[in-house]
């Protein structure tokens, strides 16, 4: 029955966060490989996420197994240099920097210099220089950068930037422009929904953009580059000698001119590039606020992400619950052709993760012509996954009214459409009333998912704010308190209607 | 009123009703008895379409019903004329005892609310029940409850109820209450086939006494006949 089942669900994730917290106190107490333990490892460990794209790493089309991109090549001279061997380690491009001193000894992935990076790692010498460029379709009427200033014929153009990245900073910091932007986890991603016309517009780094132009033909780059910066290498704070190593591998490599042979390659060799490259400033690292001053302004960012938390669980659930008695009624007593759809549809929902059925809701299909906003594709993946167990659970509850109560009502004249509606269907929601509401609690943290299709909710807000300010455990436990603010009078309410139910049953056996 | 030519019921490959025929006339009050397993429940269901028959033929208050499955609609009309009281009452729990006796007529036969509710209650009082009109049916004792469902099924007003053993589950004192309230019926004209065990309710208010044994119509005849001294 499905309570088992989701029981176990539970279980697994409370032994997964378990493992979790284990494995974070043991590496926190750990510290970071220094040089001599990179030397005596013989093995330079680099973050890097390939799917974050080209030109700086990506899987090479041809050779699905092998990696591509300049900062492939980078990482092996520079192991080189430092008399080991490069090996690659994937992370999550806006988490990278959580590897460092744990999976990776230093993070290379066109991480921009900013000072709040350079306040919490140790940031190389530049060794590469970027600027940001705005790309649109063909037939857009975006002309120049500066027309971001003015609104578009739907109101603020709606601008994707990849999440974390310096081109998402720079657009949320210009309330200068008439833009909504909003965040994507993949470049690809990111300009098929231009492609798709979801988005008017994306700003990504300038290397990114040309290395995309040949796949993506219908867009083209607006107006010259805009507020550039440059790429830094970061390693652990504690890690002075494996920083200096790399400083001095990167100087080496550029006097001695094999950096712009590499990029002459790659064809990233822009005479700008040459000149920041020789000349670029230190960033001067950024002070730390107060704990207060903090929370003072991330909280009504988190409020404001809780209502969409909120919004997404009140909106999708109802749903949820509708399609899923729709379907249990109709395998229980549809007709029988109907059956095996409805049996698929619910084993297709349970059998693949929420991640997926919402990426494809949100990306694929567009490419059917059925372009979903964000919030919709959020709020029907939501209902449509947690229907399909909503569904087994109603079927449980329907199966569980007593056969009598369904001849009583057919003896009385009544079509089988109305036994239900009257008799079966009201009886079995009373039944299923405790793990339904259960269901709901686990729903509402689950919303935390729709991030991967730009919704902005909680956990997402959360991370970027951690990412952004550094203050990723303060930020975790104002964050957990407000869910918890939100699930426990869930949990009571659930409660509530166990006790309400078992003393109707005391009464009725009595 | 009723009409059963030559019915034969199988299930699971063995034959539990087997050429039963039998008559019943309108007014009258027929009673099914005989030993457990002798297939009562069984031809009282196929009397209202609950089951099917493999063999013969049913005319029942202008009904027509024929070995084989029936069209749903065919099977709604056929019910709205024939109620039915099940040994285990069935009553809807999640409704009151008000709203049981007036779900039917309201959602099959459309009458105003206001309208079955006021029918609903006089009911509730011929049963003896007016005070617990708004009484959930887990508040109410078994032979309270049995007594809504009677009044439950005679709320659609039918041609003819049949009853399965509607006092078995009930302890002495409250089968009596039951059993006035259904030889009242019977003194009112409703035509009414009773399944039971009780020999006394029989002699008291059947027309008609029919032994059902193995499937098969053992005897019938009236109940000074059927029912000898030697009989339970
Ligand atoms: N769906 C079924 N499948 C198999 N056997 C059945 C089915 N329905 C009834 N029977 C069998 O048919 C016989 C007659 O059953 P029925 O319930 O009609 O008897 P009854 O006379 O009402 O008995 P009781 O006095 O115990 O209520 C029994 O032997 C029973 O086991
Ligand atoms: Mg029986």
């Amino acid at each position: 029955m499905t309570g088992g089942r989701r029981g176990e669900r539970c279980g697994w994730r409370w032994w997964r966060a378990v493992a979790a917290c284990w494995f974070g106190l043991i590496t926190a107490a750990a510290t970071a490989a220094e040089l001599d333990d990179v030397r005596a490892r013989g093995e330079l460990v680099w973050g890097a996420d390939q799917e974050g794209g080209g030109p700086h790493v990506y899987v090479d089309p041809e050779s699905p197994t092998r990696l591509a991109g300049f900062e492939v090549d980078l990482a092996d001279m520079l192991a080189a240099e430092l008399g080991v061997k490069a090996r690659f380690q994937q992370g999550q491009w806006d988490r990278l920097p959580l590897l460092l001193g744990r999976a990776a000894d230093c993070v290379i992935n066109g991480i921009e210099s900013t000072p709040e990076r350079a306040r919490d790692w140790r940031c190389s010498r530049p060794y590469f220089a970027y600027a940001l460029q705005l790309v649109a379709r063909r037939d857009s009427p975006l002309d120049s950068p500066e027309a971001l200033a003015k609104e578009g014929p739907r109101g603020p153009w709606r601008v994707g930037v990849l999440t974390g990245s310096a081109a998402e900073i720079e657009m949320r910091r210009r309330t200068d422009l008439a833009v909504e932007v909003v965040g994507y986890d993949g470049t690809v991603d990111c300009l098929e929904q231009l492609r798709g016309r979801v988005l008017d517009a994306v700003v990504m780094d300038d290397c990114i953009a040309s290395f995309n132009a040949d796949r993506f033909g219908e867009l083209r780059g607006i107006g010259r580059p805009f507020a550039g910066g440059t790429y830094t290498i970061l390693t652990a704070p504690d890690t002075p000698r494996l920083s200096a190593a790399i400083d001095e591998a990167l100087g080496k490599m550029i006097t001695d001119g094999r950096l712009k042979a590499l990029y002459d390659r790659w064809d990233l060799a822009g005479r700008q590039q040459m000149l920041l490259l020789r000349d670029a400033a230190e960033v001067p690292p950024a002070q730390r606020g107060s704990l207060a001053d903090l929370i003072r302004g991330a909280l009504p960012l988190l409020l404001r992400s809780a209502g969409m938390t909120i919004l997404l669980s009140v909106a999708s659930f109802p749903l949820a619950i509708l399609i899923g008695l729709a379907v249990a009624v109709g395998r229980l007593h549809g007709p029988a052709w109907l059956r095996p759809f409805l049996a698929g549809y619910v084993e297709i929902l349970r059998g693949t993760p929420l991640m997926l059925q919402l990426y494809a809701l949100f990306f694929l299909l567009p490419k059917v012509g059925l372009a979903l906003p964000a919030l919709v594709a959020a709020i029907l993946g939501l209902a449509m996954n947690y229907s399909a167990y909503e569904s087994e659970i109603y079927r449980a509850g329907l199966k569980a009214v007593p056969a009598g109560q369904f001849e009583a009502a057919l003896a009385l004249g009544m079509t089988k459409w109305q036994s239900l509606r009257h008799v079966l269907v009201p009886q079995a929601v009373r039944i299923v009333m405790p793990p339904v509401t259960s269901d709901f609690i686990a729903l509402f943290k689950d919303t935390s998912v729709c991030s991967a299709i730009t919704v902005i909710e909680l956990t997402k807000r959360y991370s970027v704010l951690a990412l952004s300010t550094g203050r990723i455990a303060e930020l975790a436990v104002v964050t957990a308190l407000l869910y918890l603010a939100m699930s426990w009078p869930l949990s009571l309410l659930s409660r509530w209607f166990e006790r309400r139910l078992e003393r109707r049953s005391e009464r009725s056996q009595a | 009123m009723i009409e059963v030519d030559s019915l034969a019921a199988v299930r699971a490959g063995n034959r539990i009703l087997d050429a039963v025929t039998l008559a019943v006339a309108e007014g009258t009050v027929t009673t099914l008895v005989g030993p457990s397993g002798g297939g009562k429940s069984t031809l009282l269901r196929c009397l209202n379409g609950l089951e099917t028959f493999a063999a013969g033929r049913v005319m029942i208050a202008g009904h027509q019903l024929v070995a084989g499955d029936h069209p749903p609609r065919a099977l709604e009309r056929v019910r709205r004329d024939v109620g039915m009281v099940f040994q285990g009452f069935n009553l809807f729990p999640h409704l009151s005892a008000i709203d049981n006796v007036t779900l039917a007529p309201r959602i099959v036969r459309g009458v105003p609310p206001s309208e079955a509710r006021g029918r609903g209650l006089k009911l509730l009082d011929r049963v003896g029940l007016a005070r617990f009109a708004d009484a959930r049916p887990a508040t109410l004792s078994g032979g309270q409850q049995q007594r809504v469902a009677i009044a439950r099924s005679l709320a659609m007003e039918p041609r003819v109820m049949l009853f399965d053993e509607p006092t078995s589950a009930l302890d002495p004192q409250m089968s009596a209450e039951v059993l006035d309230v259904i030889v009242e019926l019977a003194r009112g004209g409703q035509t009414m086939v009773v399944v039971t065990h009780d020999h006394g309710f029989a002699r008291r208010a059947a027309t008609q006494v029919v032994e059902l044994v193995a499937g098969r119509v053992h005897r019938a005849g009236p109940p000074a006949e059927i029912l000898t001294a030697a009989g339970r």
